[in-house]
């Protein structure tokens, strides 16, 4: 640990040629010591490649929107050969697709948003004797209420572990404890993460809940997101679509 | 393409962004990789790339730029275009490179270089024969059998942001708890890779 404290260091503040040079000698003269560099720099490297990969998912997502943006923009004289290719049942199918849409209220998209994206849980995330990943497992095998004892007594522990309460809240949300699941988002959402799902989870709450003043209190956290640009900007897009 | 050798104070808004932190940044970045997407398909046209290809050199090629401005090593003497598309033709002629030789080799991200760069070349031999004989899928294993607060503190550090402000995202007592906690998570995995 000693040696780790001191690489950390060298490697993060500004440094004396004294400094360099006795890094360099015991690098050169202490092979446990080059071990030790050696797996601080691959350590962090993967780690550092981990985000990037993420940050590259994301930008490739962005890719793809603005290609089909820019496909959509395209001239409307270029269109009348694909409406002219379209089948009657494609039309049809519109048609149903309409029908469906039409009836699509804000409270069936946080339903069908829950059950899309909240029935299984970050099962590839940790190690099996982590106790996020132990409640994770209640969680995928439907004992809910069993995996909020657990999230709640992570969050008892570790007040600042932004997943335990992220958890917490969903678990809270498909148990229906509306008000409880709330207050996890909340405190989620103020949690300063490079990548923050709070605001949008606290808005697909208040619009399942659906008490009075709940639906304001939804287009206001979706109108802030998009604002701000940030997590669940599209989804908060599409649902204050269907609340107007 | 103009070689700006001015710096454009347009980006300056831009630079600010990206140097703070969580979704200020976030956002930064995105608008960063949308303003000059069209590299894409210029790199698709001049370099002969496939699609995916030009995708992957454009995306590394704004990771190293958000990097490189994040630590300052952008001193802001072009315009953000014009040293991103000198590093999105760079990594194009790599990607060319690559391809001709099939060198595969441990990728290094910007940042682990910027690092070697801090010891003699004498001491960066023996360093980096020993990260050579690193075995890069179990580290990647074991690093994922960390616990979730371990990865979430080790990736915002590797993402830039100091202990203190870890701390204060974390709702850690001071930037020396989450030093010491990031370090003791580094430690145990070490101890998982070795045993």
């Amino acid at each position: 640990m000693d040696n780790l404290i001191y690489i950390d260091t060298y490697f993060n503040k500004e440094k004396t040629t004294q400094d360099k040079e006795e890094f360099e000698s015991r690098v050169l003269n202490d092979a446990a010591f080059a071990e030790e560099v050696a797996f601080y720099l691959s350590a962090n490297n993967i780690i550092i490649e981990q985000v990037q990969a993420k940050k590259k998912e994301k930008f490739r997502e962005i890719y793809q929107q603005q290609k089909v943006i820019s496909i959509n923009e395209r001239p409307v004289k270029k269109l009348w050969k694909l409406l002219a290719a379209a089948s009657v049942a494609t039309l049809l199918g519109i048609a149903a697709w309409w029908m469906i849409a039409k009836n699509d209220n804000p409270r069936q998209y946080a339903e069908q948003y829950i059950e899309r994206n909240m029935q299984t849980l970050g099962v590839n995330m940790g190690s099996g004797t982590d106790s996020l990943q132990a409640a994770l497992g209640l969680f995928n095998e439907g004992k809910l209420t069993k995996a909020l004892v657990q999230f709640q007594s992570i969050i008892k522990n570790d007040p600042g572990n932004s997943n335990a309460k992220k958890y917490a809240g969903i678990t809270s949300l498909r148990l229906q404890n509306y008000d409880e699941a709330l207050q996890y988002f909340r405190e989620l959402g103020n949690i300063a993460l490079y990548s923050n799902p709070g605001k949008f989870y606290e808005a697909i709450t208040l619009v399942k809940r659906n008490k009075p003043g709940d639906t304001i209190l939804a287009k206001q956290v979706l109108q802030q997101i998009i604002d701000d640009d940030l997590e669940g900007k599209n989804e908060a897009l599409q649902l204050l679509k269907k609340i107007n | 393409m103009p070689d700006g050798s001015l710096y454009i104070e347009q980006d300056e808004e831009l630079i600010n962004s990206l140097r703070q932190n969580s979704s200020a940044k976030r956002k930064a970045e995105e608008q960063l990789f949308t303003k000059y997407m069209y590299f894409i398909r210029e790199g698709m046209h001049r370099y002969s790339l496939t699609e995916e290809e030009a995708f992957d050199a454009y995306s590394d090629c704004i990771l190293q730029a958000i990097n490189n401005i994040v630590t300052g090593i952008f001193a802001q003497q072009a315009s953000i275009k014009t040293y991103l598309y000198r590093i999105f033709n760079n990594k194009c002629v790599d990607l060319i490179r690559k391809k001709t030789t099939n060198k595969q080799g441990i990728h290094q991200t910007a940042e682990i270089s910027h690092w070697m760069e801090m010891i003699s070349d004498a001491a960066k031999t023996v360093v980096q024969q020993l990260m050579d004989k690193t075995d890069i899928e179990i580290l990647k294993i074991k690093l994922n059998q960390l616990a979730d607060n371990c990865r979430q503190m080790l990736s915002m550090f590797a993402e830039g942001l100091s202990d203190k402000e870890i701390a204060y995202a974390m709702e850690y007592k001071s930037a020396d708890v989450v030093k010491t906690s990031r370090l003791r998570c580094l430690d145990k995995l070490k101890q998982l890779y070795k045993y």
